[in-house]
C-alpha cells in the first residue's frame, strides 16, 4: 500500500451564493520514502490540496487513505490524532512560538500524544543536534536567523516520528544560500527514510524532489 | 491526566510570557476579591463581636429602664420604676437568681486633690459586680451593710482611676463626689468601650441608697434594674413575664405602650447588625461590582489575546492539539491568573482590614471562610469569564487559524 492514496478528491468552497470548486477530481499516490514536489502557481489549489493531505481540512468528496487508514470523513478530534501521529508540518514563515525556547518549540507536538512515551526530550535534543542547533536549545526564536528558525521547525516536524513530512514553501522566506541548506536538510531526512512532500512554485526547490506533480486550476496536469 | 498537566504547564508559560495581560487581570481580580473577602471577614467579625458583647452583657440577663421606646435616648429616660417594683420582683421571680436595682447620674464632677473629672455615677447594691460579671480586681466590693448604712464607699473604673490617681493605687483613697467624700474600696476590671464608642471604664459605683439620698434626694424612683435568670434558653419568655409584671404594677391599660424598656441580648445583636450592616452593604455592593468588572476586563483581555495568538492556536492544532486541549489551555491561563489575583486580593484584604480596624474600630475577623470564599470566587470568575474566549480559541478552524 502507498503512504497516501487520493481518489477523485473534490473540494468546493461556498462563498455566499457562489460555489467555487477549488479541487476537481484529484488522484494522487505517494509511496513511502518518496521525495515529491507539488508545483503550481498561486490560485492553482495547491494550498487546499496540502491542507487535505495534511488532514487540516476534509475533502467535499472522494477517498483519501493515509497510512492504511481512510481519513476523508474523520471527526475533528480524530484528524487531530492523525496529524499528531503521522504528519509533520514545515511552514513558509517557520511559525515557532515566540515565547517558548527552541527546545520547547521542538517538544510542542509531544504535548498532544495520546500514549505518552519517555525520552521525548532526548529525542528532541538528538533532532536539534541533527539539524545543527544543539547549542541553541535554550534560545528564543527571535535570537535565531531565518535559516536556524526553519531548522527548528524541521526538528519540531520530526519529533513525533511522523510518516510524512509536509513542507509548504519551506524556503519562501530565505535567501538562496540558506534555501539550499534547508533543501539539503530535507533531502537528508528523505535519505534517512522519511517521506517528504514539498509544495512550491519554485523550480529550484522542486528540483530536489525525485518526482514533481503539477497542479493547475484544481486538477493535476502531469 | 499526564496530558492535562502538560496542557496546564503550557498555560503557565503563557501566563509568564504575556506579562502585561497577566498584570492587568491580576490587579482587577485582586481588587474584587479583596473587597469581597473583607466583607466576609467583617461579617464574621461583627458576629464574633456581637457574641462577645452579649457575653459581656450576660446571655442570661435582662436590663429594664424606665421610660418607653420613644424616650430611649440615654439621659432622656423617665423614671418610672420604683424600688418597690424591684423588691416585689425579687420575691416574685423564682426563676431569677439576681435582681439588682440601678440608678445612674451622668456628668457628675468628681475630684481628687487638684484633679477633676466628669463621670458617670452608678448607684447599685453589693451585687453590681455579679450582676454584670464585672470582677473587682483591686481592693474589695462594698457590702450589704454599706448599702444599708448609706455609707460613702465606692468602686472605681480603671479609666477614671487613671484620670484621677495616675499610677497610684486608689484603694483607700477619697474622691469628692460633688461635696461628698467617697472612699474607694475597690477597682473594677478593664472593660473597654461599647460598640458606640463609650468608655465603660469611666464610672464609679456607690451604694444606691447613698446616691439616692445624698445626691438625688430621692426615695422612690430608680433608673432601672437588672435581672439574671437561671435558664437563658427561656429568656424571651422571662422578658414577657417581666413585661406583664411591670405593666400590672404600673396599671397600664391594654393598648397603651409600656412606660419602661426591656433590653435583652437579642436587642443588642440587632443594634450591632444595624451598626455594621450599612458598611457591609456598601462594601458588598462595591465588591460585587468590582468583581464583575474584573471579569469583563479578563474576558476582554483574553479575547484580545485569542485574536493575537490565532496563529499559535493554528500551530498547536497542526501539531495535533484537539479542540479541548486548546480550551483547557486558555481556561487554565484564566484560572491561573485569577488564582494569583485571588491570592493578591487576600493579601490586600488583610492589609486594608488592618487599616479599617485602625481607623474605624471596625471588628474584622479573618478565618478560613474569608479565604475559601475569596479563592472560590476567583475560580468562578476565571472559569466564568474565561470560558467564552477559550471556546472561541478552541473553535477556530485550523486552516484559518494558521493563516493568522
Amino acid at each position: 500500500m502507498p503512504l497516501c492514496l487520493m481518489e477523485n478528491i473534490r473540494k468546493t468552497f461556498h462563498t455566499g451564493a457562489i460555489d467555487v470548486e477549488v479541487l476537481k477530481n484529484i488522484n494522487l499516490r505517494l509511496e513511502r520514502s518518496e521525495f515529491v514536489a507539488i508545483m503550481g502557481t498561486s490560485g492553482s489549489g495547491k494550498t487546499t490540496l496540502m491542507n487535505i493531505i495534511g488532514c487540516l481540512d476534509t475533502p467535499t468528496s472522494g477517498r483519501y487513505v493515509l497510512a492504511d487508514k481512510e481519513v476523508s470523513h474523520l471527526s475533528d478530534d480524530e484528524l487531530s490524532v492523525i496529524r499528531n501521529e503521522h504528519i509533520g508540518f514545515v511552514f513558509q514563515n517557520f511559525y515557532l512560538l515566540p515565547y517558548a525556547t527552541v527546545l520547547e518549540n521542538v517538544l510542542l507536538p509531544t504535548l498532544y500524544i495520546e500514549k505518552q512515551k519517555d525520552n521525548r526530550e532526548q529525542q528532541a535534543v538528538d533532532l536539534l543536534q541533527l539539524v545543527g542547533l544543539k547549542e541553541r536549545i535554550r534560545f528564543k526564536p527571535n535570537q535565531l536567523s531565518g535559516g536556524e528558525q526553519q531548522r527548528v521547525a524541521i526538528a519540531r516536524a520530526l519529533v513525533n516520528d511522523p510518516d510524512l513530512l509536509l513542507a509548504d514553501e519551506p524556503t519562501g522566506q530565505l535567501d538562496s544560500k540558506t534555501a539550499e541548506e534547508i533543501m539539503n536538510l530535507l533531502r537528508e531526512m528523505n535519505t534517512r527514510g522519511k517521506t517528504v512532500l514539498v509544495i512550491t512554485h519554485d523550480q529550484n526547490v522542486a528540483a530536489y524532489a525525485q518526482r514533481t506533480v503539477q497542479i493547475k486550476d484544481g486538477t493535476i496536469i502531469e | 491526566m499526564d496530558r492535562l498537566l502538560k496542557i496546564i504547564s503550557q498555560s503557565l508559560k503563557a501566563v509568564k510570557a504575556f506579562k502585561l495581560r497577566t498584570l492587568f487581570c491580576i490587579l482587577s481580580v485582586a481588587l474584587g476579591i479583596a473587597s469581597i473577602s473583607v466583607i466576609v471577614a467583617a461579617t464574621e467579625g461583627a458576629y464574633k463581636k456581637a457574641l462577645e458583647i452579649v457575653a459581656m452583657f450576660g446571655p442570661d440577663a435582662l436590663l429594664v429602664f424606665g421610660g418607653g421606646e420613644e424616650a430611649r435616648a440615654t439621659g432622656q429616660r423617665m423614671k418610672t420604676i420604683t424600688l418597690d417594683d424591684i423588691e416585689t420582683a425579687r420575691q416574685a421571680f423564682f426563676s431569677a437568681y439576681l435582681v439588682v436595682p440601678m440608678t445612674a447620674m451622668r456628668d457628675v464632677t468628681v475630684s481628687h486633690r487638684d484633679k477633676k473629672y466628669q463621670t458617670l455615677i452608678v448607684g447599685s447594691t453589693s451585687d453590681y459586680s455579679r450582676a454584670w460579671t464585672w470582677p473587682v480586681v483591686q481592693g474589695s466590693d462594698f457590702t450589704e451593710e454599706d448599702v444599708k448604712g448609706l455609707r460613702n464607699v465606692g468602686l472605681i473604673g480603671q479609666f477614671l482611676a487613671r484620670e484621677l490617681f495616675g499610677d497610684i493605687d486608689p484603694v483607700g483613697k477619697y474622691v469628692l463626689v460633688r461635696r461628698i467624700p467617697v472612699q474607694i474600696v475597690g477597682v473594677l476590671s478593664e472593660r473597654g468601650t461599647t460598640p458606640a464608642g463609650d468608655r465603660l471604664d469611666d464610672r464609679m459605683i456607690i451604694p444606691i441608697t447613698t446616691l439616692m439620698r445624698k445626691l438625688q434626694n430621692e426615695t422612690t424612683y430608680v433608673s432601672g434594674l437588672r435581672i439574671r435568670f437561671y435558664d437563658q434558653k427561656n429568656l424571651d419568655f422571662h422578658a414577657e413575664e417581666v413585661r406583664a409584671f411591670l405593666r400590672g404594677r404600673h396599671r397600664i391599660p391594654e393598648g397603651e405602650p409600656d412606660d419602661f424598656t426591656i433590653i435583652s441580648p437579642k436587642e443588642i445583636i440587632k443594634f450591632l447588625v444595624a451598626l455594621t450592616g450599612s458598611l457591609v452593604v456598601f462594601l458588598g455592593v462595591t465588591g460585587v461590582i468590582s468583581l464583575v468588572i474584573a471579569g469583563f476586563v479578563l474576558a476582554n483581555l483574553f479575547l484580545l489575546s485569542v485574536r493575537e495568538r490565532t496563529r499559535e492556536i493554528g500551530i498547536r492544532r497542526a501539531a495535533g492539539a484537539r479542540k479541548r486541549d486548546i480550551l483547557f489551555q486558555f481556561l487554565g491561563e484564566a484560572v491561573v491568573i485569577t488564582t494569583l489575583g485571588g491570592i493578591f486580593g487576600l493579601a490586600l484584604a488583610l492589609l486594608s482590614s488592618k487599616l479599617l480596624m485602625y481607623i474605624a474600630q471596625f471588628p474584622i475577623y479573618f478565618s478560613w471562610k474569608a479565604f475559601a470564599v475569596g479563592m472560590i470566587l476567583s475560580w468562578i470568575v476565571g472559569i466564568g469569564f474565561g470560558l467564552q474566549p477559550a471556546n472561541r480559541a478552541a473553535n477556530l478552524k485550523p486552516i484559518e487559524a494558521i493563516r493568522g
